[in-house]
């Protein structure tokens, strides 16, 4: 998928989404990916079996993530160039809300 | 004492799946389990009295699960029981906080929209006969004797049943595709 597309369709971003692509900036597979969310974010995302496969699915059929490897019919994924473009410019894009919303606490 | 029962229809009863994994939680915590999910579960279902158990049940519509779908479950500790058709059916014991397979929003609707897409098959199906039979009788009345006419027309009237009835499950599940 070009970036143009990926763009449309990506941005802004579940919290899930972000969360993900975050992760594969190591190879990681299905169950690596939710405890390495779980950890982030102190047990307040816990991502479920459904959502981390459906979600693996969207995003390697658009291309922001890829398989490198498999072991036991366990697949490892990690994001790809197109991926990384549009994860930074979702971090831009939040960086921005942080910044605007910071007299409301 | 009995210690078996059948439920008949299971599937159309319940056509929201999360009503159908309900249902399920609720005989196991009655003590009525199902250890095996095969094809023609939807039709009937046999539970076997034991203990009463805690499952938190999912139901699944997958029409082509990846190679590692299995896997990516198993690994979050889901048990699986079998799939009905394209419907995966797993279950996990628990305490306390009932555990989750769909996070999201997104992911409970996709679901949901997913097993929509699988009424919509056999909807279409039906669909597609009424269309073939009334395009018979209309445009070719002579090819048809009296008799086979009115099984034709009986044929159509129960189809179009099916296919009202189809309709509104797709409907029911989409007013419900939240949860």
């Amino acid at each position: 998928m070009s970036l143009e597309k990926a763009r449309n369709r990506y941005i802004p971003m579940s919290e899930t989404m972000f969360y993900i692509l975050l992760s594969l900036r190591e190879a990681r597979h299905g169950y690596a990916i939710m405890q390495h969310v779980k950890d982030l974010t102190d047990g307040r995302v816990v991502l479920g079996a459904g959502t981390v496969y459906s979600s693996l699915g969207k995003l390697e059929g658009d291309g922001l993530i890829e398989t490198v490897s498999e072991e036991d019919r366990r697949k490892i994924y990690m994001i790809t160039s197109v991926g990384s473009a549009i994860l930074r410019e979702e971090a831009a894009r939040i960086a921005e809300l942080y910044k605007n919303s910071g007299g409301l606490l | 004492m009995k210690d078996k029962r059948i439920v008949l229809f299971p599937a159309f009863r319940k056509v929201v799946p999360a009503d159908l994994e309900n249902w399920l939680e609720h005989m196991a915590v009655e003590g009525w389990h199902i250890d095996r999910v095969r094809q023609w579960n939807s039709l009937w279902m046999t539970f076997k009295k034991g203990e009463p158990r805690k499952y938190r049940f999912v139901c699944d519509m997958q029409f082509a699960a990846r190679k590692d779908y299995r896997a990516t479950y198993e690994q979050f500790g889901w048990q699986y029981l079998g799939r009905m058709a394209s419907m995966y059916v797993w279950r996990m014991e628990y305490q306390g906080q009932r555990p989750e397979a769909f996070t999201d929003r997104d992911s409970v609707v996709d679901r949901n929209r997913r097993t929509i897409l699988a009424v919509s098959v056999s909807f279409t199906l039906f669909l597609m006969m009424i269309i073939f039979y009334a395009v018979q009788i209309i445009c070719f009345p002579d090819s048809l004797s009296a008799g086979d006419r009115t099984q034709v027309i009986a044929v159509e009237a129960l189809f179009s049943v099916f296919v009202i009835l189809l309709g509104i499950v797709m409907l029911y599940i989409w007013k419900n595709r939240r949860r």
